[in-house]
């Protein structure tokens, strides 16, 4: 444990540490662009230099790529090497433009922030800049290259973090280009994380451009939705928008990074096609006559054909809230049948993979990028859990081997980004037993028979849910006995539903009536004839979720739903068209608020899954609910959002 | 005085020296006495003794270099010769594989021997085609006598010599720039720890010596270490330099000298003196990235040490002359242009550092400089240090020699407003 | 697209080195020999032989002096601008080439006859100043030997 001083402050580190890392350790943050902690060092820009008084090592050091030893004297205050940081700094001036006004980056960039830290401010450099043209890099990324301080990040996490090849660094000298080879769209679908590692604007979220300034935000931690690897993200929102949404650092699942469909795929959140308002039989009404209308109609449906006939569906996209919630609705309506999943196959295999999981044999992220021998079957990976690729990609790097068990995976269309060998069957692998092997598997629709083989191998176990808190619902329907609805409906007895975040099928056997709907997407074709309940998406609500390997992870709401307010309908503004137009003359474009004093946000009468599972439950009869999570997962009730999450094996 | 050659021993004039002369005048005896009497160890001892030094720039001991390849390492180890001359004023490793090819190859296989290495390459700079000719020539020679290739003279020693050709850019001689560039990749330079002889070329150990080192290791085993070092002039250099210079002398020539003989002899013996009846103004004594020597210099023995001495380096050996014609600061402007527009473009200090230094020789030399930027340059002579390899210090010797030894005539350029003379690149 | 009998020979050329990036500067220089200038089709080109993107061809393609990513004249002079021929008189001699040829440095004569660029030392300083044609070089050039070079290379 090396034992240093640094600014007069004795620091104790792991062996391995940088004196950056140490000095970070006890609050002091030395500048830096080209340095990154998911990044291999570069000591490139020479901005994180210090001055080593005394011990082992004397002089000026670049503290990134200097490991902290006994005895070193530290001092990041020293004149020289503030002098060098101030002149590092003056010679990225030298070329960088006077964008700041109208760059994005803006109040998040860090050579703002080091450009300050640094000191330097009057231009001694009497000579031109240099200018680079811009390329098309696709809907998702702005380039603008004049803003490169060539800090080299953006290339190494593309190239050597994520493995793409289109994308690389050009040129030399000063004429160092960072781009494709022509004009197109990034192939990687890592690629949007280049927003967030480039430490100035030269690349920028397309889709959030020129909308608002990083102190504008409001934004919570939050957990991606798309699949169930629960990348933390942040997404950051404004006047009811998510303008966009970051990678959230979580060191035991996603790392710093999140894949291109978890940053860009938000349009779900914003569009103007967001059924908002609670509906009965398609027209219009209040929540409270909403929830009324569906109590009435779920009593009367149950006197009638008895609640064995009624099915309650949730999903693995419903909270863990609303899936513990929808239990208690069951019990309610005793004799109702609780589903977890509309697909019978699906059922099987998250229901399978939930419980053959346990705290030794459930492997993280962290196990991946640690194993020696990697297995991947029947799974589309950069389909089903990209992130979990850079994981494998890691391993390989590591040496370990990877196998695709043939004919069970398909490829999808991004390359994998790793070397691997194609065997026949799982029995090819060499699984060395006590050796760090893993096995990744898509779950859902797998056989509970695989399955239970390929957890006999000894192996540790990746088994992807079909959802984002697929494994929670594995689980409960697990211990609550549930099946999937197609089951429910083929056993015969099952004659109505009621969805909550549920993906009904198209094909429900005529007759079939779906009495309400919880849900934030458009469902059609049941929503006009039935009782529509309005929800919250994941990054306005405040929930819990469970990804792959069995890990609870909280969520906050980043914002309030509600409509936007660009493009806010006519309706919401004094004297409709024509007060539209009055603010339109006022300011450019009409992004002013009504002018009209109200109570209720517009559009804003969405609410969370599991609040709505409450209130049926307590009006058709049951206890009041204050708290979904009791009895075991009460643990989870002050869970940190930022804390990394916690495995439920030990709950 | 007829001085014992090593190097040159045996070029011809208007020709290179052919295989069989070159084995009838006792080539190829030291590759036979290594490789049949010798061990490995004591090969390396040999250079180690002999105080060779590496020819290439750095002058750091070839031996001790060596040395640092860890003996028991798995897997492949390579050895580089570094022919990617590029120095501005350095030409000699051109001259001496265009007389001679032999030796760098004797000299090669003498090293790979010492070392454990079984394939080496030479990497060979853009322009250097005639060379590379010779080389591919004598290589092939070489192997159709048993000399290289499998089982050596009937030993156990196999090694193959393989040529790469780059294309041209300075920061390739930078020899862990050239290991990128040898493998494929971008010709940036990498850090250092880890060392090459540790983790170079395809991650295995790899030492890298210049053309001129090599070529010198043959005649130190065929007769000794302590005979090779008493070849220099003063009892603390060891053997034997290749001197090419240019600029303002008579003849502009590439002698093999001892080394520590002094700098006026080999100007005015060797040299033919200046040229035109010029006067010596300055000169530039190792290659561009050396500080300026002064007339108060001309008795400095040219050696590592004692030219370090006095404020600058021996560096390659390239010796550039200048007379009272030539202005130093017009000679900097062209020197530090040289280096911003060779630089790889990595770290910031030299990608940036060097076009602000550049911008403000430019003002100077055009009558527009300012009493502050004496100070400016000063600071980038002392903060270009930390770049992440040794191209932006080494570009700023020149700068640093200049201020030193001329300060007056840039305040005279600030002062007056004009080149004082017309910044002449001399005729 | 080049010839058969090159690609086959450059395929040989590949499989023969250590790895396939080590061939990357060669199969280049190759490809621009045949095309005149490495063109884009070429980059491609080299690319597939060499089992790379066409972006990792440009990476290297584009830091070099010696690959050309434009156009450039049957015969490209490169004038030596460094220290030593600068000391031997390369301005002048730069000077006298740009008014010959009607060029700056870095154009292309309109028949597309010459190119004019600027090199860093070519280690011809004791025969400076120096240039080389298509990579041949030169030296002593005063500017009437200059002109006698040009006139026989026409």
């Amino acid at each position: 444990m090396p034992k240093l001083i640094i600014d007069d402050i004795p620091v104790d580190v792991a062996p391995g540490t940088s004196v950056l890392e140490a000095a970070r350790s006890v609050g002091i943050t030395i500048p830096h662009f080209c340095y990154h902690p998911a990044l291999a060092i570069a000591a490139a820009c020479r901005l994180c230099a210090v001055k080593l008084l005394d011990g082992p090592v004397k002089g000026i050091q670049m503290s990134c790529s200097l490991p902290a030893q006994d005895g070193m004297v530290v001092s990041t205050t020293d004149p020289e090497a503030l002098k060098l940081r101030e002149l590092v700094i003056e010679w990225l001036m030298i070329n960088h433009p006077h964008d700041c006004p109208v760059c994005d980056e803006g109040g998040e960039c860090l050579l703002q922030d080091f450009t300050i830290a640094g000191g330097h401010s009057r231009r001694r450099y009497r000579g031109k800049k240099r200018t680079f043209k811009n390329q098309y890099l696709g809907e998702g990324i702005c380039h603008e290259m004049n803003r490169c301080i060539e800090c080299y990040r953006c290339v190494r996490f593309y190239q050597d973090y994520a493995g793409g090849t289109d994308f690389g660094v050009t040129g030399s000298a000063g004429r160092v280009y960072f781009g494709r080879f022509a004009d197109g769209a990034l192939e990687s679908p890592f690629s949007g994380n280049l927003v967030d590692i480039c430490p100035t604007g030269v690349f920028t979220d397309k889709t959030g451009r020129f909308r608002a300034r990083y102190w504008d935000y409001q934004f919570a931690p939050s957990v991606c939705p798309r699949c169930s690897v629960g990348c933390n993200t942040s997404p950051q929102a404004y006047q009811r928008e998510v303008i966009k949404i970051v990678g959230r650092r979580n060191d035991q699942v996603n790392g710093w990074f999140i894949c291109d469909r978890g940053r860009f795929d938000k349009g779900y959140i914003n569009a103007p096609e967001r059924p908002r308002e609670p509906m009965i039989d398609g027209t219009p009404a209040s929540y409270d006559e909403a929830l009324e209308a569906l109590t009435a109609r779920i009593s009367e449906f149950v006197t009638v054909n008895g609640t064995e006939s009624l099915a309650l569906v949730g999903s693995p996209r419903l909270s863990l809230e609303g899936c513990l919630l929808l239990a208690e609705l069951a019990q309610v309506l005793d004799g109702a049948q609780l589903c977890y999943f509309g697909d019978a196959s699906l059922a099987r295999g998250s229901v399978a993979a939930a419980t053959l999981l346990n705290e030794q044999n459930a492997a993280s992220m962290r196990d991946v990028e640690k194993a020696d021998c990697i297995a991947l079957v029947s799974l589309d990976l950069m389909e089903e859990a990209p992130m979990l690729a850079l994981s494998v990609r890691k391993a390989r790097a590591a040496g370990a081997q990877i196998y695709l068990v043939a004919g069970t995976t398909e490829a999808s269309a991004a390359p994998l980004p790793f070397q691997y060998r194609t065997v026949g069957s799982l029995d090819e692998v060499p699984f060395e037993g006590g050796s760090k092997g893993v096995v990744v598997c898509g779950a859902g629709e797998q056989e509970p028979g695989v399955l239970a083989q390929i957890a006999s191998l000894g192996a540790k176990l990746v088994l992807l849910q079909p959802g984002p808190n697929g494994f929670a619902a594995g689980l409960l329907a697990r211990q609550h006995g549930a099946v999937s609805l197609s089951e429910a409906i083929a056993a015969g007895k099952v004659k109505g539903a009621v969805a909550f975040e549920a993906d009904l099928a198209d094909a429900l056997p005529t007759g079939f009536m779906v009495l309400g709907i919880a849900d934030w997407q458009a469902c059609p074709p049941y929503r006009d004839a039935a009782v529509f309940l309005p929800t919250t998406v994941w990054a306005e609500s405040c929930g819990t979720s469970i990804n792959f390997e069995g890990r609870a992870q909280r969520f906050e709401p980043a914002l309030k739903a509600g409509l936007p307010l660009r493009g806010l309908p006519e309706k919401y503004y004094a004297h409709g068209a024509e007060g539209v137009a009055r603010e339109a003359a006022a300011v450019s474009p009409p992004a002013h608020p009504p002018r009209i004093p109200r109570a209720e946000i517009p559009g804003g009468q969405e609410r969370e899954c599991w609040r709505v599972i409450a209130a049926l439950a307590e009006k058709l009869g049951g206890d009041r609910i204050a708290e979904p999570l009791t009895g075991k997962w009460s643990k989870l009730q002050h869970l940190d959002p930022e804390g990394g999450g916690v495995r439920v094996f030990s709950l | 005085m007829e001085q014992e050659l090593v190097l040159f021993k045996h070029n011809r004039k208007h020709r290179p020296v052919t295989f069989a002369e070159y084995r009838k005048e006792g080539g190829f005896e030291a590759l036979e006495k290594a490789v049949k009497k010798m061990t490995p160890a004591e090969v390396q001892q040999a250079v180690i003794d002999s105080g060779l030094r590496g020819r290439g720039g750095a002058g750091f001991p070839t031996g001790r270099k060596w040395s640092f390849v860890p003996r028991d390492l798995p897997g492949p180890r390579w050895l580089i010769c570094n022919c990617d001359e590029m120095e501005p004023g350095t030409y000699k490793d051109r001259l001496l594989l265009e007389h001679n090819p032999y030796g760098l190859i004797e000299g090669m296989t003498l090293a790979c021997y010492a070392l454990g290495v079984r394939h080496a390459f030479i990497f060979i700079r853009k322009g250097y085609e005639k060379a590379a000719e010779n080389l591919a020539r004598g290589i092939a020679e070489a192997k159709g006598a048993g000399l290289l290739g499998e089982r050596i003279l009937g030993s156990e020693v196999s090694v193959d010599l393989d040529l790469h050709l780059s294309a041209g850019r300075y920061i390739c001689g930078e020899e862990t720039a050239l290991i990128n560039a040898l493998e494929g990749k971008r010709p940036n330079p990498r850090s250092k720890p880890p060392f090459p002889a540790v983790k170079g070329l395809w991650q295995g150990p790899t030492v890298v010596n210049n053309v001129e080192t090599l070529a010198a290791v043959p005649a130190i085993v065929a007769n000794g270490p302590a005979w090779y070092k008493g070849l220099a002039r003063i009892p603390e250099a060891a053997g034997t330099k290749l001197f090419c210079v240019s600029g303002s002398v008579a003849e502009r020539v590439c002698v093999e000298l001892p080394l520590g003989t002094p700098l006026r002899e080999i100007i005015d013996r060797y040299c033919g003196g200046m040229r035109d009846g010029k006067k010596f103004k300055a000169c530039i004594p190792g290659g561009a990235s050396t500080q300026f020597l002064t007339a108060d210099h001309l008795d400095v023995p040219m050696d590592y040490e004692t030219v370090a001495k006095v404020g600058s380096r021996l560096g390659s050996g390239g010796v550039i002359v200048f007379d009272e014609s030539h202005c130093l600061v017009a000679a900097t402007l062209n020197l530090i242009t040289f280096f911003a527009r060779e630089s790889c473009g990595w770290c910031t200090p030299c990608r940036e550092g060097l076009p602000f230094v550049k911008e403000i020789l430019q003002r100077i030399e055009a009558g527009r400089g300012e009493e502050r930027d004496i100070e400016l340059l000063r600071e980038h002579i002392k903060y270009l240090n930390y770049s992440f390899c040794a191209l932006a210090p080494g570009a700023m010797a020149p700068v640093d020699g200049l201020l030193a030894h001329f300060e007056d005539e840039v305040r005279e350029h600030i002062t007056k407003g004009c080149c004082p003379l017309a910044g002449k690149g001399g005729n | 697209m080049i010839p058969e009998e090159l690609k086959i020979e450059l395929e040989k050329q590949v499989a023969s080195a250590v790895t396939p990036r080590e061939a990357a500067v060669d199969v280049m220089k190759e490809l621009q020999a045949h095309y005149g200038w490495l063109t884009d089709d070429a980059v491609v080109e080299a690319a597939e032989l060499l089992g790379l993107s066409p972006l990792q061809v440009e990476e290297l393609a584009t830091f070099y002096e010696m690959i050309y990513r434009r156009p450039v004249g049957r015969k490209v002079i490169h004038v030596c601008d460094s220290i030593s021929c600068w000391c031997a008189g390369s301005e002048e001699l730069t000077d006298h080439l740009k008014k010959r040829l009607g060029l700056q440095l870095g154009e292309t004569s309109a028949d597309e006859e010459f190119t004019l660029l600027p090199c860093c030392c070519m280690g011809m300083c004791g025969d400076s100043p120096a240039l080389s044609i298509n990579g041949v070089p030169h030296g002593k050039l005063t500017p009437e030997a200059a002109d006698k070079l040009l006139e026989q290379a026409e």
